[in-house]
Order: C-alpha cells, then sequence, then structure tokens
C-alpha cells in the first residue's frame, strides 16, 4: 500500500514537472501580452519533432539547444506577422486566431513528417538509473526533467518580479504609450515575450518527447491539459500554475493508482445492483477510469466557483 | 414592399432547398446536399452564440452530439416498439435534447463572456467527450451507437430508405430552423443579445441582466445544435465520440468564422463551401485539411468578418454604381493572386506526391525534373510580386469607388 | 419628498476610502448639480446609485426602496436611468437599435423572443421620436461606432433618457465639446429632463449654475455643502475648498 502510495506521488510529480515546463510559457505570455495561446501545445510539438530530426544528426544534446531556439524563433515570426494584426480585433479575434493556428500546424506536421509515431529516444548519457527505490529504478533522464523544470521556474520567477526587463514589460501591457514614449520599442518587447514563450514550448516537447512518444496528436493529447492548468492555476499566475500542474499531476496520478470505484463505495453502504441495471456504467466506474475527466471537472468547478483561479489577480 | 423582398429570399431559399437534389441527382451529389443542411443549421446555431451573442465557445459539438445520440436512441426505440410515431419528429427530439442540456451547462457557464466563457466551453467539451467513452452502454464507446430509419410509421406511403427521401425530411427541418433562427434575430431577446455582445455592462444600464440575455441565447444555440444533431442521425443512422468532441466543435467554429460571423448569411456561405471543399477537394487531395488551415488563418488575419463581410463590404461601392470602377483593379490583383496560390498548391503536392508524374489541372508535372520545380517556384515567385505591386491601385481604387462626395458629408 | 436618499453611504477600495459617510436627498422634480475637484469621488457616487459598485456600507433609497444591494438592471427597471463619462454605446448596431434597445423593459418586452420587432410599430415610433429629440433621426441607419464625437455623446444622452425614467444621471455631459456644442446639448437637457429628476456631475460651471436648482460640493468623499446656486456661490467654505478663483473668474 505504501509502495503504491511513493510511487504514485513519484510519478504524479514527474509529470506535474513537465506539465510545469509547458505552462510554463503559456503563463509568460499570458502574464506579458494577455494573449491565451491556444497553439502552445503545438509549438510543443514542434520542439520535439525539431529536437527529433536534430538528433537522427547531430545527437539528443544538440537538438535540446536548437529547436526551442527554431521554434522561438518561428514564434516570434507568428506573432510579428500573424498575431499582431489580430491584436486591435481584442482577446476573442487572438484566441480564434490561435486556435486556427494549432489547427494548421497539427496539419503541417503531418504533411513534414509523416503520420507515424517517431521514434525519438532519450540520450544514452542519462540511460542509468539514477536510484532504486524497492526494487524500481529511477531513471536519471526522469531527473534530468525535474531539473530543468526547476530550473525554469526559478529563472522565470527572477526575471518576472525582480529583473529590470520584466518591469518594463509588465508596464507595456498597462501603459504601452507610456513605455514607448519611455524610448523602449514595445512591438519588439510582445514579439520577444510571444518567442521565449513558445521557444518554452519547445523546450517542453524536445524534454517531453521521448517520453510521451512523439506523433501529431501529442498536442491535442496535452493541448487542453495546459489550459486547464493556467486556468486553476489562475491566469497568469507562474506561481499558480506551478501548484496546478504538480496537483493535476498528483491527482491524476493518484487516481490511476487508486483501487477503488462505485462498487466499493455501494458494498459499504450497503446497496446492491443488478449487472443488467441500465445505469451499470455508473454503478460499476472506478476511479482510474475516470482519472482523465478529473483536470476537466476541475476546471469546470474552478471557473464557476473561483473564476480567477487558485493565485490569479488579473479579471478577464 | 419591403415585406415582399424580405420574403423574396425565403422563397428562393424553398426553392434552392427543393430543386438543388433535382438538378444535381447522383449518389454524391444528394449525400453532399444531405450533409450541407445539417451543417448549415449547425453553423447557425453557432452563430447565435459567437456572431449575435459574442460568445466563443470550443465546445458546440456537445448538443449537437447529445441531440444526436438521443436521436439514436429513439430509433432504436421506435425499432424495438417501445415508441411508435414517424421518425419525421427525430429532429425534434434532437432539439429538446440540446434544450436541456443547454439549459443545464448555460445556467452555470453564461455568466461571463470572452475567455472565461471560452474556457468553460472547452472543460465541459473534454469533459463530456471523455465521459461518452466512459458510459459505454448509452454512448457504444469508440464505435458509437448505430439505428435504423427504415422502421416506424410510414410517412404518406414512405418510408425514408432512400437517401433522397431523408434530403427532403431534412429540408422541411432546415427550412423551418432556418427561419426560426432569423426570426429570433429581429425579437427583443435577439436583440439583446447583440447589445449585450457590443457592450454587456450598458446593457445592465437599460434593465437588461447580461447573464440571462447570454442564457437564452445559449439555449437557444443548444437546441438547434440538438436539431442539427437529429439530422445527422436520421442522415447516418449512426453517431460516435467523434460527433460531440472538439474536433467536430473545432470545425463548426471554422464554417462560421469563414463565412462571416454577425451576418445571418455567412454561417450558411461558411457551411456550403465548407461542405463542398470537404467532400470535392478531399478526393483530389489528402492535404485538404492543411488548405483549410491556411485559409482559415488568411480569413482571420485578412477578412475578419468572414466571406458575407468580403461581400458586404462592397454595399456602398454597389449603390453608388461604382462597381465598375472595381473590375479592373480587382482583376489585376485576383489573377496573379489565383496565379501564385495555385504553383503554391503545386508546389505542396508535387512534394507530398510519391508518383513521377503528377497531374494538376489538367497539366502532367515530372516531379523528378528539376525544371518543374524551378519554373512552378519562378511563376509562383512572379505572381507574388505582381500581387504586391498591384496592391497599391487596388486600395486607390477602392477608395475612389468609397468616397462620399463632399455634398454629402454632414 | 425626496425621490432619492444616500444616508450614511460609504465606500472603501481595500484600505482606501474613496466615499466616506454621505448623506444626500433629491426632492423629486429638482436639477441636482453635483461639482468638486477631480478624485473627489463624484464618478464612484454615480457608480453606487446606479448600481455598479456595491457599498461598504449606508443606504440608498430610490422612491423608498433600498437599492444598494441590487444589481444595475434591477435599479434601472424602478425607473433610474444614467449616462456615462466615457462614451458608452453598442457600437456594432446602428443608431436607431441603440435606442429601441433602451426602450424595451419600459415598454414591457422583458426578455420575449415572440415579438416580431418590426411589427411593434408604437415602440418604433417611439424610438424614431427619441432619434428626433436628440437630432438623429437622419443618421437612424448609421453605425453607431462611426458617428462624430458630439453624435456619440447625443447618443449617449438617448440611450439614458429614451426609458423615459422619472430620474436621470448624467456624467459630465458635455465633456469635450466645443462651446457651441455645449450649448446645444443644455438646451436638449433642459427640454428631456422637463418634469424629470435630474442629478448631473458636469465641471463646466456656467452650464451647472445655469442648470441646477441645487448643487451640492464633494470634496475628498464628503459633502462639504448642498444649496441653492446663488448660496453656494457665497458659500466661504466652499469658496476656500474648491470653487474660489472660478467664480470670481466667471
Amino acid at each position: 500500500m505504501l509502495e503504491v502510495l511513493i510511487f504514485a506521488t513519484l510519478n504524479g510529480l514527474v509529470t506535474g514537472f513537465l506539465l510545469f515546463m509547458l505552462a510554463s510559457g503559456l503563463t509568460l505570455i499570458f502574464s506579458m501580452m494577455g494573449v491565451l495561446n491556444f497553439a502552445h501545445a503545438s509549438f510543443y510539438m514542434l520542439g520535439a519533432y525539431a529536437a527529433y530530426s536534430l538528433s537522427l544528426y547531430f545527437g539528443f544534446w544538440t537538438g535540446l539547444i536548437f529547436a526551442p531556439l527554431i521554434v522561438g524563433a518561428l514564434g516570434a515570426v507568428v506573432e510579428r506577422y500573424g498575431l499582431r494584426r489580430v491584436h486591435q480585433s481584442g482577446h476573442v479575434a487572438e484566441l480564434v486566431f490561435t486556435f486556427g493556428l494549432a489547427f494548421l500546424i497539427e496539419e503541417a506536421v503531418q504533411f513534414f513528417w509523416g503520420r507515424d509515431t517517431k521514434n525519438y529516444q532519450t540520450p544514452e548519457l542519462l540511460d542509468f538509473a539514477l536510484f532504486t527505490l524497492l526494487g524500481q529504478e529511477f531513471s536519471a533522464y526522469r531527473g534530468f526533467m525535474i531539473a530543468i523544470s526547476i530550473g525554469i521556474f526559478i529563472a522565470l520567477y527572477y526575471v518576472l518580479t525582480k529583473s529590470r526587463v520584466g518591469i518594463i514589460i509588465q508596464a507595456a501591457i498597462t501603459h504601452p504609450q507610456t513605455v514607448a514614449n519611455l524610448g523602449h520599442n514595445v512591438p519588439l518587447i510582445f514579439m520577444g515575450v510571444f518567442g521565449v514563450g513558445t521557444a518554452l514550448a519547445g523546450l517542453a516537447g524536445v524534454i517531453a518527447g521521448p517520453v510521451l512518444t512523439t506523433f501529431p496528436g501529442m498536442a491535442t493529447v496535452l493541448g487542453s491539459i495546459v489550459f486547464v492548468i493556467v486556468v486553476i492555476g489562475g491566469l497568469g499566475s507562474l506561481a499558480g500554475a506551478f501548484i496546478a500542474s504538480l496537483l493535476i499531476g498528483l491527482l491524476q496520478s493518484y487516481a490511476i493508482a487508486s483501487d477503488v470505484g462505485m462498487p466499493d463505495l455501494l458494498n459499504l453502504l450497503g446497496v446492491s445492483f443488478d449487472r443488467s441495471h441500465p445505469l451499470n456504467d455508473l454503478w460499476t466506474i472506478s476511479l482510474p477510469q475516470i482519472a482523465p475527466l478529473l483536470p476537466f471537472l476541475l476546471l469546470v468547478l474552478v471557473l464557476i466557483f473561483r473564476p480567477t483561479g487558485l493565485m490569479g489577480k488579473r479579471e478577464e | 414592399m419591403l415585406l415582399l423582398k424580405k420574403s423574396s429570399i425565403w422563397i428562393a431559399f424553398l426553392i434552392a432547398l427543393v430543386t438543388l437534389p433535382q438538378l444535381f441527382d447522383s449518389i454524391l451529389a444528394v449525400s453532399i446536399l444531405n450533409q450541407m443542411t445539417i451543417a448549415i443549421v449547425f453553423a447557425l446555431s453557432y452563430n447565435m452564440l459567437l456572431g449575435q451573442g459574442g460568445m466563443l465557445s470550443f465546445g458546440h459539438a456537445v448538443y449537437f452530439g447529445l441531440g444526436g445520440f438521443l436521436s439514436v436512441h429513439a430509433l432504436l426505440l421506435i425499432e424495438y416498439e417501445t415508441m411508435v410515431f414517424s421518425i419525421l419528429w427525430i429532429p425534434l427530439i434532437g432539439g429538446l435534447f440540446g434544450l436541456l442540456a443547454g439549459l443545464f451547462i448555460g445556467s452555470f457557464s453564461t455568466h461571463k463572456a470572452g475567455t472565461v466563457f471560452a474556457m468553460i466551453s472547452l472543460g465541459i467539451g473534454e469533459l463530456i467527450a471523455a465521459s461518452s467513452l466512459i458510459f459505454s452502454s448509452f454512448f457504444g464507446g469508440e464505435a458509437g451507437i448505430s439505428g435504423d430509419r427504415t422502421f416506424g410509421p410510414l410517412f404518406f406511403g414512405i418510408d425514408f430508405a432512400q437517401n433522397l427521401e431523408i434530403y427532403y425530411l431534412a429540408a422541411f427541418w432546415v427550412f423551418l430552423a432556418t427561419l426560426f433562427m432569423y426570426l429570433f434575430t429581429q425579437t427583443p431577446a435577439g436583440r439583446m443579445a447583440n447589445a449585450v455582445r457590443d457592450n454587456p455592462e450598458r446593457a445592465e444600464f437599460i434593465g437588461y441582466s447580461a447573464r440571462r440575455v447570454r442564457f437564452i441565447s445559449f439555449c437557444a444555440a443548444g437546441m438547434f445544435a440538438g436539431i442539427a444533431g437529429g439530422l445527422f442521425a436520421l442522415n447516418y443512422e449512426f453517431i460516435t465520440e467523434e460527433n460531440l468532441n472538439a474536433a467536430t466543435s473545432g470545425r463548426v467554429l471554422l464554417m462560421a468564422y469563414i463565412g462571416g460571423l454577425g451576418y445571418f448569411i455567412g454561417p450558411i456561405i461558411g457551411a456550403v463551401v465548407l461542405t463542398l471543399m470537404n467532400s470535392l477537394l478531399s478526393n483530389y487531395s489528402e492535404l485538404w485539411m492543411l488548405y483549410l488551415g491556411i485559409m482559415f488563418l488568411l480569413t482571420v488575419m485578412f477578412l475578419p468578418r468572414g466571406f458575407a463581410g468580403f461581400i458586404m463590404m462592397h454595399q456602398v461601392a454597389w449603390v453608388r454604381g461604382n462597381m465598375k470602377m472595381l473590375i479592373k483593379p480587382y482583376t489585376l490583383t485576383g489573377v496573379p493572386a489565383a496565379l501564385f496560390a495555385l504553383c503554391t498548391i503545386a508546389l505542396i503536392e508535387m512534394s507530398h506526391t510519391e508518383e513521377e508524374v503528377f497531374h494538376f489541372l489538367g497539366l502532367e508535372l515530372n516531379t523528378a525534373s528539376s525544371a518543374t520545380w524551378i519554373i512552378t517556384t519562378v511563376i509562383a515567385a512572379a505572381a507574388f510580386y505582381a500581387v504586391r505591386k498591384s496592391l497599391h491601385q487596388l486600395s486607390e481604387a477602392w477608395d475612389t469607388a468609397n468616397a462620399i462626395p463632399k455634398e454629402e458629408r454632414a | 419628498m425626496s425621490i432619492l436618499s444616500l444616508k450614511d453611504v460609504q465606500k472603501n477600495f481595500g484600505e482606501t476610502e474613496i466615499i466616506r459617510g454621505l448623506s444626500l436627498d433629491v426632492a423629486a422634480g429638482e436639477k441636482h448639480a453635483i461639482i468638486g475637484p477631480n478624485g473627489a469621488g463624484k464618478s464612484t457616487l454615480f457608480h453606487l446609485i446606479s448600481g455598479r459598485y456595491k457599498v461598504s456600507s449606508g443606504s440608498i433609497k430610490f422612491k423608498q426602496e433600498e437599492i444598494q444591494n441590487k444589481p444595475p438592471y434591477e435599479i434601472a427597471r424602478l425607473g433610474l436611468a444614467r449616462s456615462f463619462q466615457v462614451t458608452n454605446i453598442f457600437p456594432r448596431m446602428n443608431v436607431f437599435e441603440n435606442i429601441r434597445c433602451a426602450l424595451f423593459w419600459s415598454k414591457g418586452y422583458r426578455y420575449s423572443f415572440w415579438h416580431l420587432l418590426g411589427r411593434q410599430s408604437e415602440l418604433n415610433d417611439e424610438a424614431m421620436h427619441v432619434l428626433e429629440q436628440i437630432g438623429l433621426k437622419d443618421k437612424a441607419l448609421y453605425p453607431s461606432g462611426e458617428l462624430g464625437y458630439a453624435q456619440q455623446r447625443a447618443l449617449e444622452l438617448g440611450i439614458a433618457i429614451a426609458s423615459g425614467a422619472e430620474l436621470i444621471m448624467l456624467d459630465e455631459p458635455v465633456a469635450g465639446m466645443s462651446h457651441s456644442e455645449a450649448q446645444s446639448s443644455v438646451e436638449l437637457i433642459r427640454k428631456i429632463t422637463e418634469g424629470k429628476t435630474l442629478i448631473m456631475v458636469e465641471h463646466d460651471m456656467n452650464i451647472v449654475f445655469d442648470v441646477a436648482d441645487r448643487i451640492s460640493v464633494l470634496v475628498y468623499g464628503e459633502i462639504i455643502a448642498t444649496d441653492k446656486p446663488e448660496n453656494i456661490r457665497a458659500n466661504l467654505k466652499v469658496q476656500e475648498a474648491y470653487l474660489g478663483e472660478v467664480i470670481t473668474s466667471a
């Protein structure tokens, strides 16, 4: 029992840290530009694919460095020639634009790389067990993922709250005119922010690609979850996103590892149902089965009862 | 006079619905027409949300799908003679359950518009799509559920086995649904939906709860989406999880947006064009979804009001009789633009195909020879340059055609 | 008989007190102006009365009914209409529709989805009548978002008065207008508020003294004086706190 709990916690933490890598870029873009980037997970997918292609020729580590740069540059181009044009039509138009972008990127990935799953592997260098716990190995790669994720958190936190750049950027959202008058190039700042945000998504893709498999559906798999995280954490709050990522990771992991379900509950209550009852599905449902539902359930509940999320301040 | 002008559009719509399957009577054509009618109702219902009411939804397929599932269950009940009624009424069952789902979900999701609403709709869409895979005795799991529309009492001797018969049944409901959706825009609730879209705050100061106004539009949109789902169930006789998931929700957004939000005719144009493209282009190219994606992004960027908006842009020039002034500049820009698009498509297709000879618009392009590639690229580049060069004269012509004479300015 | 009565109204935003225990009575049919320096809390006061903000403490009664906890739409239904300092219209609808929407509730249409607007001739005539009053009849089908500034202000006013509310609150109705535009707006305001109660925030002292029966002076969230215009002019406390030069130079 304790064993199950420990492994569920470990798995949950790893998933959580991975989700945070993805959520960090989205949070950065939202907090700086007020844009909810629907295509964020698509940039994550591009990162994985770009790194895969690079790794074929130059190995994993080159991919780790250059794939996020490529994705970030692409993100900057998208901001400069697409998003900026739509910006004046308001947030709904931006959301629709990034939605279309997600659609397009998924098709483009299939065009360039095909529909099959890519054999993108973790580097040999990290192919050893970091430690062994109760007979199970914890691979060094997972440790590496956690380290990168924590590194991103600390670096972003510092940049956003302590550095001069962060202050200028924050001012640029609320008072673009004033900041421009102070001699700062506001459009360039926004382009940079979007580039960095998408590069972070690309980095998450490089790192998650080998673990979660690299295939054209990988953006769809995580796309909604990462939205759930930034909304639950409070749009634009980095700490909120961090907590929400771990929360969702652990929640799902525990739900999958748990072995309880409706039958146990009904037994406890002393109620029993016939197997042929029309609502049989409902009476036999188990927690692992509904694990994929939990994040969305949480999302809807949070939006109804606390639309600002756990740590959000910004209305709308 | 105005009444005559208005009703003449509806008569034309009715005539088109009735005569189209006579003009295009192949099996493929009737099947496309069936898809089209379903798409029209679905896209119009989406427009009630986003175009008229300002609510961006990423989960509108939920109401379509739920209406469809309940309709297939109704077909099954008819088949097992638990209930006896003509399948003519099936779309109403879809509509009823779409409405019930809208009443329930709208009761907590219409508090705000904008990003919050969009996120709730996304969450609920994912929630219901995932649940439908878990509750497989009702939703049939991945395979979905299927029924048979030929049971039930005959309707004037018709058993609806033929696609054409189903088409006329669908056409009847499509006409009614379209008419009622139009009439809704002409009521106080419909007008206030526009007002709340434009400025929810001010709407509250003239006596209306923005939430209540959105709720009414939301329920109506759910009902009409449910009717479309019922029509889908009748046409295909099966329905799966795919019909209520995020991909279907995304498609209806694309349809309504490309057609033109805010104009009543817009989603109809979008539904017709996209259904045609889907059915015809997908035969020729595996990549048509890629083109659709590009087309959608271009629309969002350059024609935020869609095709309908593009047409309506010409109202002023039309009224002033200045349309002639636009023909030449449009040709000068339009022809190279079309050429550029075609060359780009040819390049994309050639890089995708594995055959040595690629058939394109009656041309036989040799994909192995580098000459083909170079020539196509050069033409594309030249066409692009021509478009850029001609934009200046287009915008000048546009300004003169739309200029307001001095004496009218006041 | 007072139509609106505020008692010990307070409003805090976090630690900051914006309105500090304010009491005010406005009689039915009175034209009441509220003046005061920038940041005195005039707009906040308007938002409190019209329900956009909730009071921190105190009570507001409109026609003997407590309204301080009601949402804006319920207050509006009781017959209290207001305009905004920053133009606040329905920009994508045409001018006629803007006014017609403002008429729906008072004409009893509520959330109806069974009345076809084309057939409601009384409603449509009334909307045209309002357009005539505010001088926008020939712009009826014009998209309201594309009107010029003065015309948008006129429409703003039209939306506020269309419903025939008993109490009309105008927040700087002539701000940003040229002298002649302001003059004709004042004539318009006088005409359409005849027989009704008016509460107005305005910076232009000529207009205030011209229109108002009584004036309240708001300084730092408190009313330091409420009196007839000539007494306000003479009031030393007011001159000290705020008016001073304005009066002598006017």
